[in-house]
């Protein structure tokens, strides 16, 4: 899923500085799933800003909604009935609800309350690890299922740097195993080491963002 | 000691929550925390310990309470396995969480207790927490959070 | 293997002799007398001198502007590019610099992740954005389509070739070991001509990996150089064995340098004893000797293992 971590509650704090009405909305998707912004989260820091607020200022009035998917308008018009007398609006939604709730209500301050930085999975209870980085040009059916640009820490396409630890961890990050390590060993259970030996071109990254923002168009589904 | 401190001495205002496992008898809680002298303690019982979230206790200290101290089963004791370690784990969190926002996270605790407790021990550890708290003062969230 | 660059490095592999190279880091800052310092300690010692390229991501003057001061200094360069700062476009411009400035030798490497550069007392970038645009094996083909075909990656020709002599790095024990000596053929498949190792201390498991390259046919396609860093104490070597990937230290050779009266004189004496057992392996061209910020030692070590003087050819 999408992944954020937690802003330090100082930034958000700074930010609200001389608001007296603050609306915190979570959103039930990504956020939720990764444990940064789903509604326990929401309930966790509203009052939370609310003691930090107090401590320095007035009276502070926090309103909280989570939405289901803060990236879909049916969900953000929600808030239409939250929003009078809101002087500003902190979001725990990732980077794109953040910015439907700002477009929706333009008038409006609205500063996020965490930040993206990973798509991920779930390894575990509390343990996620990126998994894609959405390069747009997916090599996994030559990678046997394991991902080098987004968990090799330098992108390599042709196995291993002279960085691999000896116990198999990247040098970069001693709690992450070297991608290439893991690839190798797949294609080792699978016989076909051999097919590691090919020098893999060079990548096009010109369909994910270094090809310029993506504005896509489905003519298929438009009526 | 007499001439001792005026009507503005501190009085904490503590809350307990307590796992209903941990504790034997159960017949006068309320009565017993409602006659303690030096602080004010309320009381509410869980099924298991893990039923209170992080927001609970944040949200108490919020209204302006002192101190919140959770009473859970000792590691083993728990009826739900990991139960009263989820509650440990979250208090800890939300102690981290009120150091974050330059609270003391003393007014927060808990303690983990084999199942068989009194209300004596209960009267304890509440009058344990107020005095820990009494030295930091009102919580400033009291009456409506002026400084 | 003929002569197509004209280096001084590729014609004494190709002439047969047992190459020599050293290496040094450029400083951390503008100053080119600082580089003319440790040229004047290395003169004469190497067949070619590698100048690193932001090693541990550490921003030091670049490997090309001292690379040149070192060819004005009379000696020749191996420049040194990784892969983590620059994309295709910045590398093959700086290549044709390079080219234009008389540097024929270039070493292409992934690089350290900019994490490395923020340690000890330095801050370095931690929070650089990295390029990684394409790894060191697809550089090596980049540079030998711009050396051969005259073509730049993207398919645009060249006004005319810029031959290098194409070097890449071996960590022959690198975990998964099982794959170092694949990924030396790719490396070579893409066309890189000499190759140096990470340092050796243990010449027996290097012989080992020797072996496997040999029977791949890897050592007629190119010039394998083993490297040798000169120990100077015991902690050294005790840290490089705990810390550096890939490199094998004997812990006999660590004990004798913790038991030596003179670990500096051990140090030199070791580095002989492993230079002279590294030419006794079949397919081996030559040795890659450093010595971390000691390169003022090293004259002493090519003396004693006889790699002094270095063959002058025209």
């Amino acid at each position: 899923m999408i992944f954020a971590d937690c802003k330090p509650i100082e930034e958000i704090v700074k930010n609200l500085k001389g608001s007296k009405n603050v609306l915190l909305i979570g959103c039930a998707t990504c956020v939720a799933e990764c444990a940064v912004g789903g509604e326990r989260e929401v309930e966790i820091l509203a009052p939370l800003l609310r003691m930090a607020l107090e401590k320095e200022g007035g009276p502070v009035q926090i309103t909280t909604k989570t939405l289901e998917k803060q990236c879909e308008a049916e969900f953000v018009e929600e808030l239409v009935e939250l929003m009078p007398g809101v002087d500003a609006v902190v979001s725990l939604a990732c980077g794109i609800g953040v910015q439907a709730v700002a477009d929706r209500f333009q008038k409006v301050a609205v500063f996020p309350g965490v930040n993206t930085s990973a798509l991920t999975i779930r390894e575990e209870p509390g343990l996620w690890a990126t998994r894609c980085e959405a390069c747009g040009d997916c090599v996994l059916g030559e990678t046997f299922g394991i991902c080098p640009i987004s968990r090799c820490a330098k992108s390599l396409m042709n196995g291993p740097c002279g960085g691999t630890r000896n116990d198999g961890k990247c040098e970069v990050n001693p709690d992450v195993d070297c991608a290439w390590t893991l690839i190798v060993d797949r294609a080792e259970a699978r016989g076909a080491l051999k097919s590691l030996m090919e020098v893999r071109k060079t990548k096009n990254w010109s369909n994910s963002r270094h090809g310029g923002t993506k504005r896509v168009l489905r003519e298929d589904l438009r009526v | 000691m007499n001439g001792q401190a005026q009507t503005t001495a501190f009085e904490p205002d503590i809350v307990v929550l307590y796992c209903g496992h941990c504790i034997r008898e159960d017949r006068s809680i309320i009565s017993a925390l409602e006659s303690v002298k030096g602080f004010s303690a309320r009381c509410s019982m869980v099924s298991c310990s893990s039923q209170i979230e992080v927001s609970h206790v944040l949200k108490l200290l919020e209204q302006g309470v002192d101190g919140v101290e959770v009473i859970a089963c000792s590691e083993g004791a728990c009826k739900s396995l990991v139960g009263s370690a989820r509650a440990e784990k979250r208090v800890r969190y939300a102690q981290t969480l009120l150091g974050n926002i330059h609270m003391n996270a003393e007014r927060l605790g808990i303690s983990r207790k084999k199942t068989g407790i009194t209300v004596e021990d209960i009267v304890g550890l509440a009058t344990e927490r107020a005095d820990a708290v009494r030295a930091l003062g009102p919580n400033h969230m009291k009456n409506g959070g002026k400084k | 293997m003929s002569v197509r660059v004209g280096s001084n490095l590729e014609k004494v592999l190709a002439a047969g002799q047992f190459a020599v190279t050293v290496e040094i880091g450029p400083p951390r800052g503008p100053d080119p007398a600082e580089v003319r310092k440790k040229a004047g300690f290395i003169r004469g010692i190497g067949d070619a001198c590698n100048v690193t390229d932001n090693q541990t991501a550490v921003v030091r003057m670049s490997s090309i502007a001292a690379a040149k001061i070192l060819l004005d200094e009379g000696i020749e360069p191996v420049m040194q590019m990784t892969c983590r700062d620059r994309n295709r476009i910045a590398m093959q411009s700086d290549l044709l610099g390079a080219w234009a400035l008389g540097i024929r030798n270039c070493l292409c490497i992934s690089g350290d992740h900019q994490k490395a550069g923020a340690g000890g007392k330095l801050k370095g970038h931690p929070g650089a954005k990295n390029v990684y645009d394409i790894d060191s094996i697809q550089l090596i083909s980049v540079v030998k389509g711009l050396s051969e075909n005259a073509v730049q990656e993207g398919g645009d020709t060249i006004s005319q070739a810029a031959p290098f002599f194409i070097g890449a790095a071996w960590t022959p024990f690198g975990t998964p070991e099982k794959f170092r000596v694949m990924r030396l053929a790719k490396k070579i498949a893409a066309g890189a001509n000499f190759i140096q190792t990470q340092a050796v201390y243990d010449v027996v498991h290097f012989a080992e990996s020797m072996r496997k390259a040999r029977e791949m046919g890897l050592t007629e396609k190119a010039a394998i150089l083993a490297g040798v860093i000169l120990p100077r104490s015991s902690g050294m070597l005790k840290y490089m064995k705990a810390n550096v990937p890939g490199v094998d230290v004997p812990d006999a050779m660590i004990e004798r340098m913790k038991s030596s009266k003179d670990p500096k004189a051990e140090g030199v004496k070791i580095a002989v004893e492993l230079i002279q057992a590294l030419k006794a392996i079949p397919g081996l061209r030559g040795v890659h000797l450093q010595a971390i910020e000691a390169e003022e030692a090293l004259p002493e070590v090519a003396k004693a293992a006889g790699l002094f003087p270095r063959p002058s050819l025209g």
